[in-house]
């Protein structure tokens, strides 16, 4: 593994798009499924969230993406529809166990706006090059050594952990996990750490001499070699993604009023 | 052209690290002419590196600490410099292969390009500056793969082409080849010659030496933060007090030294084509033996 | 207060490294078969090198980047990472691990900061759960129980960052003293 990355190499027309359009799109609907305690809401941003999965071909591994976090939502419905503190109405019996109705719906609730949460940020994710977003970003204004950190986080955690596979398993056949106790597995834990600290911390250094060496402390213009374009599609996404949010925010506020 | 001019100059140079209990460099003057290749030699801690970082602008930017005397490139003060137009004059390359990429870019081509942004190349010119320095570093045809699936001496190929496709007229190489194995060695080497045909002026350290005289005009000789001495590899080499800096010397000079063979200058060889051509000269000249046995 | 610390460029090239220090700690704990995650030591260590604004950032990135990447409950709890390479930063600057005595104080502080600021989140996007089995199977006994659903969350939650957080200062701690001071000074923000 060489950049920690879920990016999936394809040319549908979800990859096409520009990633700050996809990105604008997990943010708004995260928050709408927020703004609204509506399980309708919730689904059918669900359902596009996934149609959008599907056109870009990352079905399966959105998938995987969601495995993690069955065993949480399971959980949650177990919970909630057990304790939930305005449980009232029975809904059935389990085994005994009383599962009522108002927690099932508040668990229902939880659980389309966390499924849309990483379908809509696992559609950017998996159809996005994690460069291309920084670029992206840099390019909108964000600060180019902001951007930096950004874009390096994702090779330098793979760089720095695969030396540290070979450590653990040269411990693992020392047989310190199994064998020894507590105690000396927290050495054992210092021993590995330690170094690998160390270490990293003057490669930092060098690392940063050598992009200081490279120009990156120099204030003024930029150029870019990966120039990311917004097309007429992008521009009309994004339009619709602001009006969307914002008859979202009125609506909310006039629900309110009332 | 033909015209030398002194590149860089060095007066006085003194200079202190941060929470160091020594001064890491004391009392340097040297110079440079445009277009020489000087090698930089020394055992560990004489302080080589910091004069490398002191000529790159890195001290007193990135390293704080106390530097008195007077560092100039083309008569312009180097600690003061504006950064961007330093950058644009030298070059420099670490030991490490690994630690000198961005670590931002995903493919070798933008890895080159790195600089160039920071610079504000306009986009034209990037591109052309990048497939120019791809092709001469025979890096090409690994343009579109990520830098961290190089090998080292590309990786290193790699880092050379980053530098100097900002075009600067000095490089200075720091120990490139040390934690190379004698393939990636020999590809490092290489490109540095090829660079000195460029005109450019490179300072080098390298513990190679058999290597290093090769390419090299003059050498500075370091030992605990002062220059002990500044000349060409076979007075450098040929004077007996070398051993007792902890340095070594080439193989042939070494093995010159132990047969008593001088060349006609009164010096000992330092490479391996002068100690072949002196045996063949012995050899005809029917003293080999003799020289051999005294 | 002074100025904010300027991010200077081996400060932008702590952040990756702090927060594979964090995978790398995480990684560790689960290869030994620690019963904890030990996987803010990065956050902690880069707060501790170049203060609290520093330790925000790293920690920050952090829960962004495993979100994007592994898992994406940890996305939300940013916030919880902020706070904790805040404090870490500001007790680190209040000299508060200057003895054994004072890192438990402040191992207990950070673990107090991280549930305070984990427990709201935990309301919004989980009904008050953490994901860990055992804080969990408090929450749903302190829930049968009639507990309002913010003491369950936060029981749920202390249970579990309690001996982490205590741990990871102490472990923050033992690294840091025995870091060279020429390489540490190289990551001091600009004051
Ligand atoms: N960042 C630093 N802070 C304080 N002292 C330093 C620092 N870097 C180097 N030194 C000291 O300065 C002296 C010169 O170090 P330098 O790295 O220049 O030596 P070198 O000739 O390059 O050695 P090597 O062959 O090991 O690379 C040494 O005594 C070293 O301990
Ligand atoms: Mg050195």
């Amino acid at each position: 593994m060489r950049v920690l990355s879920l990016y999936v190499e394809n040319d549908t027309f979800i990859h096409k798009l520009e990633p700050i359009a996809k990105l604008l799109y997990a943010l708004i609907s995260i928050v709408i499924t927020f703004l609204f305690p509506s399980i309708t809401v919730g689904a059918v941003f669900v359902a596009f969230s996934l149609l959008l999965a599907i056109s870009a071909k990352v079905f399966k591994r959105m998938l995987l993406l969601l495995n993690v976090v069955l065993i949480v939502l399971l959980s949650m419905v177990i919970i909630q529809g057990l304790f939930y503190r305005q449980n009232v109405t029975p809904a059935f019996k389990l085994w005994g166990l009383t599962f009522y109705k108002e927690g099932l719906l508040y668990s229902l609730l939880l659980i389309v706006r966390v499924v849309n949460m990483i379908i809509s940020f696992g559609v950017l994710i998996l159809t996005t090059r994690p460069s291309d977003l920084v670029d992206n970003l840099v390019q909108k204004g964000l600060s180019p050594r902001f951007g930096y950190v950004l874009a390096s986080v994702l090779q330098i955690i793979p760089q720095m952990l695969s030396t540290t596979s070979t450590i653990t398993d040269a411990q693992r056949s020392r047989g310190l996990e199994t064998e020894g106790n507590l105690f000396q597995r927290f050495s054992a834990f210092f021993a590995l750490l330690g170094p690998l600290v160390l270490n990293s911390l003057v490669e930092a250094r060098e690392r940063a001499m050598a992009i200081e060496i490279r120009g990156f402390g120099v204030e003024g213009k930029r150029t870019f070699v990966r120039q990311i374009l917004e097309t007429k599609t992008d521009r009309w996404i994004k339009i619709s993604l602001y009006v969307a949010f914002i008859v979202a925010v009125v609506w909310r506020i006039i629900l309110w009023a009332m | 052209m033909g015209n030398v001019s002194t590149k860089v100059s060095i007066e006085h140079l003194t200079y202190k690290y941060p929470f160091a209990e020594n001064v890491s460099l004391e009392d340097i003057t040297l110079s440079i002419d445009a277009g020489q290749s000087i090698g930089i030699i020394g055992r560990n801690g004489a302080g080589k590196s910091t004069l490398c970082y002191v000529l790159s602008g890195l001290i007193p930017r990135f390293f704080h600490g106390k530097i008195t005397g007077k560092v100039t490139i083309d008569g312009e003060d180097v600690p003061t410099m504006p950064i961007e137009r330093l950058i644009r004059k030298v070059g420099l390359v670490l030991q490490n292969p690994f630690s000198q990429i961005s670590g931002a870019k995903m493919t070798v081509y933008e890895e080159v390009a790195f600089g160039l942004e920071n610079l504000g190349i306009e986009k034209d010119e990037m591109h052309e500056r990048i497939d120019t320095v791809l092709r001469q570093f025979d890096l090409y045809k690994k343009k579109d793969e990520n830098p961290f699936e190089l090998s080292g001496g590309q990786l290193q190929r790699l880092a050379i082409a980053s530098v100097l496709v900002l075009k600067p007229e000095i490089l200075i190489l720091d120990e490139p080849t040390s934690q190379l194995d004698p393939r990636g060695t020999t590809e490092v080497f290489e490109t540095i010659s090829q660079l000195k045909t460029l005109g450019i002026t490179i300072l080098i350290v390298e513990h190679k030496f058999e290597k290093l005289v090769e390419y090299v005009d003059k050498i500075a000789l370091l030992h605990e933060g002062k220059l002990l001495g500044y000349d060409t590899a076979e007075h450098i080499f040929s004077t007996s007090e070398i051993e007792t800096y902890g340095v070594g010397q080439p193989i042939y000079t070494a093995l010159c030294k132990r047969m008593g063979l001088k060349k006609a200058n009164g010096y000992y060889p330092v490479s391996f084509g002068e100690t072949a051509a002196l045996m063949n000269g012995l050899k005809e000249s029917g003293m080999d033996r003799r020289t051999y046995d005294g | 207060m002074a100025k904010n610390s300027k991010l200077t460029t081996a400060i932008l090239v702590l952040i990756p490294v702090a927060v594979g220090i964090n995978y790398a700690g995480k990684l560790f704990a689960s290869a030994l078969k620690l019963p904890l995650w030990l996987d803010s030591i990065g956050t902690m260590l880069s707060a501790v090198l170049a203060g609290p604004i520093v330790g925000a950032i790293s920690g920050a990135i952090n829960n962004i980047i495993y979100g994007l990447t592994t898992d994406p409950i940890s996305f939300v709890y940013a916030l919880t990472s902020i706070g904790i390479g805040i404090s870490v930063g500001f007790l680190a600057k209040a000299k508060m691990f200057n003895n054994s005595f004072r890192t438990l104080l402040s191992g207990l502080i950070v673990a107090l900061v991280a549930t305070v600021i984990s427990v709201p989140i935990n309301v919004v996007f989980w009904g008050g759960q953490t994901g860990n089995v055992w804080g969990d199977a408090l929450f749903a006994f302190l829930q049968s129980k009639n507990v309002g659903i913010w003491v369950s969350s936060f029981f749920d939650e202390i249970v579990v960052d309690l001996v982490d957080k205590v741990l990871c200062v102490f472990i923050t701690f033992g690294i840091f003293k025995v870091l060279p001071k020429t390489l540490v000074y190289t990551f001091k923000g600009e004051e």
